[in-house]
């Protein structure tokens, strides 16, 4: 019997979420190592068009479950369905995303069905004849290549690790539409989803943002930041989540998955570690100069331009070269 | 309300890391270990939620070395009421599974009305102690919670943070367990007279070995510095040298006259 690798697809307003195509990418890899049939499942009601897109653009067999009143996700019923759609389906992997949804109910998922539980999946490798998920540890300072024998994983991967195919499959994949029969939980109660209303603070309109982490260390030093955007034209002030949650800078001010993506020609990052939340936010910037004390900063990885000074010796001196008339 | 707040030692962020292949985990430049950041977020908010309702108490739990005892000697002087120390004999990562089962062994009989962790672990960064806890209780679960509210005497509210600045609400029945993401509510610092009485404070051990559980088994097979997806350049010289350096390439490429 040839076994499964099941993708979870993840929704939101309606609509199939970018990283499912992730999901999928990163199972067609492990596809690659361990010869297996690729599904997807979708939980939702309705759930028909959600279904039809992901058989039309994957070309992937499909099991639409139509979970009563479950517009949005919750998770306890994601729980409930899932595990018994598991149990009667036995897949070898298991696959959701590592989201604000994936998080909340993949390992809680992992322990009722008894399987293994691998967050955070960036990379598939083999190693010592083991197929191992790489995930980072140390905020994003290190790999790990993770393996388990065990007979079921659970996976969650990570958004922007895998790229997902664009185009259309050429036949669409087969659904097979069930209904879930779950008790609406009585433990959990949804009362619906808030929209935020901060707007990003013309950060995603700068052409250069220039972005406090805590290794400024003090709420004083963001007037440093600020006479370093000065220096360039059609610039703002930005920050990493640590440093809106001081209160140094305003939550308008957030680079990253739970605030604001940027796209700025010149990001200047100014003790920010170069956590995956934060990178995700800014890695499409033009070019990227990164300023941190620690020479194995994450941030390096993903920076054209790394100085490795402290940023309130560094940034001063810099802002006196630059204004200071030039020598020759 | 009683509630428990899972805590965990952590390197310090600033502390430099490096690949160890003898042990398949890491080697550091350093011993200085903190509370995980997000922890100190969860105590905030137990603390927080003691005062608002004048009842109650507060009791953290961590599952670490004999050195893992600072965070909760750190907690009694940020104002928890009691710890639980469940000692382990491994340097090595321990799967967050077996974190759980471990917490979980030792708190389930003991009533607590309200279990909080942190959203995350700023070294393994697995995310799940918290909504595995959860599950090996049979306790209702929200992640990433930044918002907690006590409704009537059964139930909470609460607001989780999505994507894109989103945010989910839900009333949740107690008892639950909820993981806490950081917000605008910066974690108390301990005053030198509280940490005095908290170094005094009994802690309760549990040596791990007592506590007899199994969870699928996953292991790390090898630890890397990860690749990088820009060109790294790294500029050379003394720190003025690099401020001249860093002036041409911004003018170059006209980014500053
Ligand atoms: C669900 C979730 C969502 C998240 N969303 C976001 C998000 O949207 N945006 C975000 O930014 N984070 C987010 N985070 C948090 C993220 O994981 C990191 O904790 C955060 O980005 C780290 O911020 P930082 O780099 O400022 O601080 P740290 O990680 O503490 O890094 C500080 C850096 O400064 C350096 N440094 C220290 N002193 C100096 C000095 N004097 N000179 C130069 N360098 C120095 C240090 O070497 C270190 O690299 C999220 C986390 C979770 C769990």
């Amino acid at each position: 019997m040839t076994s499964t690798i099941l993708v979870i697809a993840e929704h939101a307003d309606g609509q199939i979420r970018p990283v499912t195509g992730e999901i999928v990418a990163c199972a067609r890899q492990l596809q690659q190592l361990q010869p297996a049939d690729i599904r997807i499942v979708v939980l939702g009601d309705p759930v028909e068009t959600l279904a039809e897109t992901l058989s039309q653009k994957t070309g992937l067999p499909v099991d639409a479950i139509r979970t009563p009143h479950l517009a949005e996700y919750h998770g306890d019923t994601y729980r409930d369905v899932l595990t018994d759609f598991i149990k009667e389906l036995q897949p070898r992997y298991i696959c959701a995303a590592h989201t604000s949804q994936g998080l909340d109910f993949a390992p809680g998922l992992a322990v009722r069905i008894k399987a293994a539980c691998i967050t955070g999946v960036e990379a598939i490798v083999e190693a010592d004849g083991e197929i191992c998920f790489t995930r980072r540890i140390c905020g994003g300072k290190l790999t790990a290549d993770i393996a388990s024998p065990n007979a079921q994983i659970v996976l969650s991967v990570l958004p922007g690790s895998f790229s997902a195919d664009s185009s259309n499959a050429t036949t669409a994949g087969a659904i097979c539409y069930r209904t879930a029969i779950s008790e609406t939980s009585a433990r959990t109660i949804p009362c619906g989803v808030l929209r935020s209303s901060v707007k990003a603070s013309g950060i995603t309109e700068a052409d250069v943002v220039v972005a406090a982490g805590r290794g400024i260390g003090d709420r004083e030093n963001i007037a440093l930041i600020h006479r370093l955007t000065a220096l360039f034209s059609g610039s703002a002030v930005a920050g990493s989540r640590i440093v809106c949650d001081q209160g140094w800078l305003d939550y308008a001010q957030q680079v990253g998955v739970t605030g604001f993506s940027v796209q700025p020609a010149l990001y200047i990052a100014c003790g920010i570690s170069g956590a995956v939340q934060h990178v995700s936010g800014m890695r499409a910037s033009g070019f990227i100069v990164s300023i941190n004390s620690d020479p194995n900063a994450a941030i390096f990885n993903v920076s054209d331009i790394c100085i490795v000074e402290d940023l309130k010796t560094f940034i001063p001196l810099f802002i006196e070269t630059a204004t200071s008339p030039h020598p020759d | 309300m009683n509630i428990l707040v899972c805590i965990k030692q952590v390197l310090a962020a600033a502390v430099r890391v490096f690949p160890d292949a003898d042990t398949r985990w890491i080697r550091s430049d350093s011993d200085e270990y903190v509370m995980n950041r997000f922890d100190e977020f969860a105590v905030e908010a137990a603390l927080q939620l003691r005062e608002a309702l004048s009842d109650g108490r507060v009791d953290v739990i961590s599952v670490g070395p004999e050195r893992a005892e600072a965070v909760i000697r750190r907690a009694l002087g940020m104002g928890a009421d009691d710890g639980i120390h469940i000692i382990t004999k491994t340097c090595g990562p321990i799967p967050p599974a077996v974190t759980a089962a471990l917490m979980a062994a030792s708190v389930r009989n003991r009533n607590y009305d309200l279990i909080l962790t942190g959203v995350m672990s700023e070294d393994d960064m697995n995310a799940q102690v918290g909504p595995a806890m959860a599950e090996m209780l049979d306790l209702p679960c929200a992640t990433a919670v930044i918002q907690i509210e006590r409704r009537g005497i059964s139930t909470v509210y609460v607001e989780r943070e999505m994507e894109g600045g989103m945010r989910d609400a839900l009333e949740i029945r107690l008892p639950a367990l909820l993981s806490v993401q950081s917000g605008a509510h910066p974690p108390r610092y301990p005053s030198l007279s509280r940490m005095l009485r908290a170094n005094r404070r009994p802690i309760e051990t549990i040596p791990s070995t007592d506590l007899g559980m199994t969870a699928p088994d996953i292991h790390v097979v090898r630890t890397a510095f990860p690749g990088k997806t820009r060109a790294g350049y790294f500029l050379e010289g003394s720190a003025s040298e690099k401020a001249a350096q860093l002036l041409k390439i911004f003018q170059a490429r006209s980014l500053m006259r």
